[in-house]
C-alpha cells in the first residue's frame, strides 16, 4: 500500500466519527514514517505500514511529538537489520503475521476506532499471560513492539527533550530536592533498552 | 647499547602503568612506556558528547558486536555497547582457555582500564595487612597499613578522591575532596541501618572530582559534571584515568618515550649480571621484532597481561618462568565475589528528586569478622548500590498506551533500592593460570590457560552476602525484597589479583615487600598480580599507592648502585 492508496482508506472513514485534527495528525505522522531516505531494510514496506500505524498507537502525538515523529519505524527496522538474532526475527514477522489475521480485515482496513480497539485488546491479553509464558503471537507481537516503540522513542531527541528531561552536561548534583525544583519536574531521561 | 635504551622501562598504561610513567619520569629517568594496544590521548573519546539520541541501536551490541566479543556479552558484562565497545578487545583475536569458566575481561590502549574502571577508591587497612598471617591463609603480607599510608595520602591528593571521613578502623579515611551526597532513600536506609544494626552506610569514595584538585599539576582536568558517563571517556577530565591525569604529566617531564602497538612478550635477562636487561617487543601492526633496554623494568601490564609476559620468559635461571624460583608465579589467583544482590521497592517520597547523574553510589563498609566475631568463613565484604527513582520503563507491563502511556512516563517512578555484594577471596595455590603452548594467538604468542575457582569459604560468604542484604532491607521496612544473581564466573568483578605476590619470604612469594623482584632486584611489579591478599575493597587506589612507593624505592636503589 502505498501513502496514496493509504489516505484513500483513511478518507473512506466516517467522516463524522474522525476529527479533523486526528485525521490531520494520522496522516502528518504516517508523511513522517515515510520521510525521504527511510526505505526499509528488513521489512517490507507493507510490513512496516502495519508496524507505523501500531507505533502510531502506542505513543501518538499529542502536545507532545510521538513515536512516529521521532522516527521510531525507521529505529525498529534498524534493530531487527542488524541487533536481533534470526530467532528474533521470525518470531517477530511470524508474530506480525498473526496481528495481521487477529481483525476482522487486515489491520490496515480497519478504522482508527477498530485499530485502537484491537490493539488495546491483544495490548490487555499480553499483559494476563502469566509470566515467564509467551503470549500467543498476535498479543506478542503489540508487547514487543510496544517494547520496541519505547525504546525508540525515550532515546529519541523528541522522547528526551519533550516528554521527558534530559541535560547533557549538569554541571551540578543536587542529592535530594522536591520533585517540582527538579529541572521541570518531569523524570529525567535515562539511557536504558529494553530486551524484546 | 643503542637508541633503544632508557633508565627505564614501563610496560603498560592503566592504573599502575601511568603511575610509574608519572613518577620515574618526574623524577629524571628517561622512560619509555610501552602498551600494546593503541594511542588514546586525553580527550579522544569518540562517544564522550553523543546524545542518547545520537547513538545507533538503543546502545545495544549488533549481531556482529556480539559475534566478536563471545566473552565480553557474557550476562556478567555491559561494556559492549555502541558507546563503549571501542575500549574492549576482540575476543576472537585474544583467546585464552577456561580449564575453569574465568570472566577476563580487558581494554588493550593506552589508558587500558583505567579509562572504564568502576572509580570506587578504598584504602587497605591493617585488618586486611594482618590477615593472611593471623589466618595462616596464603602468605603474610611483607607491609603494613603504616608503610602504604603516606603513599595513599600522596596518590590520593593528586588524583582527587571525593569521600566522607568516618573513622573506621577496617576502611582508613584518606585525602578527601567533598564527599558527595545520599538522596532522601539512601539517607533513610542509612539511617535505619545505624539504628537496627549499628552499621554504617556511607557515599562511596570515587576518584570523580567533586571540587577542584588542591594542586596545580594537572591543569587540563575540571571538576566532575554529573553526566556519568564516565566510561566513554570524559572530555572534562572529571575522573581520574591515566590519559586525563597520570600521562599528561609524565608527557610534560619531556622524559617519557610512549610508544603504542607494542606487545612486550619476553623479558631479556643477562645471566652474567644477574639482571634483567630489557624487553622483546612485538608490533601490533607490523609483526616487526625490536628490543629496548634499561637499567630497570617495571611491569604493570595488569595481572595476567604481566603474568604471561613471565610465564613466556623462559631461560636457563628460570626455567620455569621468569623470576618464578618460588613456583607461586601465576597461582593465587583472586577476584572479589561478584554478582550476588538484593534490591526492594520503597513507599513514600514522591515528592522527593534529584538533578544531575551521580557517578557512585552508596557504600556499606565491611562489618563481618571484626573484633571477636567469628562467621563461619574468614574475612568478609562490603556492598555497593543506590536508590532512584524508576524510570518509564517500569510501564512496560502496565496496562498503558497512547496518550495515557506518554503521560505516566513524563513522571519518576517509585523509589527502588539495590545493592550487590563484593566479598573478599582468598589466595590458594590451586587458583592458577598457566601458559598453553600449543594454542598461539594470531601474533603466535603461547594463550593463558585459566584454572580458577570459588572454594568452601566464598561459598560461605556468598551465603551470607544474601543473608544480610535481605535482612537489612527487611527489617528497614522496605517491600518486595528479593534477592538478584547476575550469571557470573571468577573475574567478573575485574579485580584480578595475587599471580606474583608479595611476600617475606622468596621460596613462597615473587615479590619483595618493595614490589621488587626476589630473583631479580631492577625488576618491580606494581599491577594486581602483586597482591597477598584481596581485601574486599576495590583494589586500584592500592595499584597506585604501590607504584608511587615502589618507583620511589627503585630511583633511590639506582642512585645508590644497588640495582
Amino acid at each position: 500500500m502505498n501513502r496514496r492508496e493509504w489516505l484513500k482508506c483513511v478518507s473512506t472513514l466516517a467522516m463524522g466519527a474522525v476529527a479533523a485534527p486526528s485525521l490531520l495528525a494520522i496522516s502528518d505522522a504516517y508523511a513522517a514514517a515515510q520521510a525521504p531516505g527511510f526505505a526499509p531494510q528488513f521489512f517490507s514496506k507493507a510490513q512496516i505500514d502495519v508496524v507505523s500505524a501500531v507505533v502510531d498507537i502506542i505513543i501518538p502525538r499529542g502536545g507532545t511529538p510521538g513515536a512516529i515523529d521521532a522516527g521510531v519505524p525507521a529505529f525498529i527496522d534498524q534493530m531487527f537489520t542488524s541487533v536481533y538474532t534470526k530467532a528474533e526475527q521470525a518470531r517477530y514477522l511470524s508474530a506480525l503475521a498473526s496481528f495481521e489475521r487477529a481483525g476482522a480485515r487486515p489491520f490496515l482496513q480497519l478504522d482508527e476506532a477498530q485499530r485502537k480497539a484491537l490493539v488495546t485488546k491483544l495490548h490487555g491479553a499480553a499483559l494476563s499471560t502469566g509470566k515467564g509464558d509467551t503470549p500467543e503471537p498476535a498479543a506478542d507481537f503489540v508487547l514487543m513492539t510496544k517494547r520496541l516503540t519505547m525504546t525508540g522513542f525515550f532515546l529519541s531527541e523528541p522522547g528526551c527533550t519533550q516528554v521527558l528531561q534530559y541535560a547533557a552536561v549538569p554541571g551540578a548534583y543536587q542529592a535530594d530536592v522536591p520533585l517540582a525544583k527538579a529541572g521541570n519536574g518531569k523524570a529525567w531521561a535515562v539511557e536504558t533498552a529494553l530486551a524484546l | 647499547m643503542n637508541n633503544n635504551t632508557y633508565d627505564a622501562i614501563v610496560v603498560g598504561t592503566g592504573v599502575s602503568g601511568g603511575w610509574a610513567a608519572k613518577e620515574l619520569t618526574e623524577k629524571g629517568l628517561k622512560t619509555l612506556v610501552l602498551d600494546r594496544g593503541r594511542m588514546v590521548k586525553h580527550g579522544e573519546y569518540p562517544t564522550a558528547m553523543k546524545a542518547p539520541w545520537e547513538l545507533p541501536y538503543a546502545d545495544e551490541p549488533t549481531r556482529e558486536d556480539v559475534l566478536r566479543h563471545p566473552i565480553h556479552t557474557r550476562p556478567s558484562f555491559y561494556g559492549i555497547t555502541q558507546s563503549t565497545k571501542h575500549w574492549f578487545v576482540d575476543d576472537l583475536d585474544n583467546p585464552y582457555v577456561e580449564t575453569k569458566p574465568f570472566d577476563w575481561f580487558r581494554g588493550y590502549h593506552v589508558g587500558g582500564r583505567s579509562l572504564m574502571w568502576g572509580r570506587q577508591s578504598y584504602r587497605l587497612g591493617d585488618l586486611d595487612f594482618e590477615a593472611n598471617g593471623k589466618d595462616g591463609v596464603g602468605v603474610d603480607w611483607p607491609i603494613r597499613y603504616a608503610d602504604l599510608a603516606p603513599w595513599y595520602d600522596y596518590v590520593e591528593e593528586f588524583i582527587g578522591v571525593s569521600g566522607s571521613v568516618e573513622h573506621l578502623a577496617q576502611l582508613p579515611d584518606g585525602q578527601f575532596l567533598p564527599p558527595m551526597e545520599l538522596n532522601c532513600v539512601e539517607q533513610e536506609f542509612a539511617g535505619r541501618l545505624a539504628d537496627k544494626f549499628n552499621r554504617k552506610l556511607i557515599i562511596g569514595r570515587t576518584a570523580n572530582l567533586s571540587a577542584p584538585l588542591k594542586h596545580d599539576k594537572s591543569p587540563q582536568r575540571a571538576t566532575c559534571q554529573y553526566r556519568n558517563l564516565c566510561m566513554r571517556g570524559c572530555p572534562f577530565g572529571g575522573y581520574f584515568s591515566s590519559n586525563s591525569s597520570t600521562l599528561p604529566s609524565a608527557e610534560r617531564t619531556g622524559n617519557m618515550t610512549i610508544v603504542p602497538n607494542a606487545i612486550v612478550h619476553e623479558m631479556i635477562y643477562d645471566n652474567a649480571k644477574g639482571k634483567a636487561t630489557g624487553v622483546r617487543v612485538l608490533d601490533a601492526e607490523t609483526g616487526k621484532q625490536t628490543e629496548y633496554f634499561a637499567r630497570v623494568i617495571f611491569l604493570c601490564a595488569s595481572t595476567f597481561g604481566t603474568t604471561h609476559i613471565l610465564l613466556n620468559s623462559t631461560s636457563s635461571r628460570f626455567p620455569n618462568g621468569f623470576g618464578n624460583d618460588s613456583g607461586e608465579l601465576g597461582h593465587n589467583v583472586m577476584d572479589h565475589l561478584f554478582g550476588h544482590g538484593v534490591s526492594a521497592s520503597v513507599d513514600g517520597h514522591e515528592d522527593r528528586y534529584y538533578t544531575g547523574r551521580r557517578p557512585n553510589g552508596f557504600y556499606i563498609p565491611r562489618y563481618r569478622n571484626l573484633g571477636s566475631e567469628k562467621r563461619p568463613y574468614l574475612r568478609g565484604f562490603g556492598y555497593q548500590g543506590s536508590a532512584s527513582r524508576q524510570n518509564w520503563s517500569r510501564l512496560v507491563d502496565e496496562p498503558l498506551l497512547g496518550e495515557d502511556l506518554k503521560r505516566a512516563a513524563e513522571e519518576p517512578g517509585p523509589w527502588r533500592l539495590a545493592m550487590s555484594g563484593f566479598g573478599e577471596m582468598l589466595p590458594s595455590h590451586d587458583n592458577y593460570v598457566t601458559l598453553d603452548r600449543d594454542r598461539k594467538d594470531k601474533y603466535g604468542l603461547p594463550i593463558l590457560n585459566f584454572n580458577v575457582a570459588h572454594g568452601e569459604n566464598e561459598k560461605r560468604m556468598t551465603k551470607e552476602i544474601v543473608d544480610d542484604a535481605m535482612e537489612m532491607m527487611t527489617a528497614a521496612g522496605y517491600r518486595d525484597v528479593k534477592p538478584y544473581h547476575v550469571e557470573a564466573n571468577v573475574g567478573a568483578a575485574i579485580h584480578e589479583m595475587g599471580t606474583a605476590r608479595m611476600g617475606r619470604d622468596p621460596k613462597t612469594s615473587v615479590l619483595n615487600g618493595w614490589n621488587q623482584m626476589h630473583a631479580c632486584k631492577n625488576v618491580f611489579i606494581t599491577d594486581g598480580s602483586c597482591m597477598t591478599s584481596s581485601a574486599c575493597q576495590n583494589p586500584s587506589l592500592t595499584y597506585m599507592a604501590l607504584t608511587a612507593r615502589a618507583a620511589s624505592h627503585a630511583v633511590e636503589e639506582l642512585k645508590r648502585g644497588n640495582i
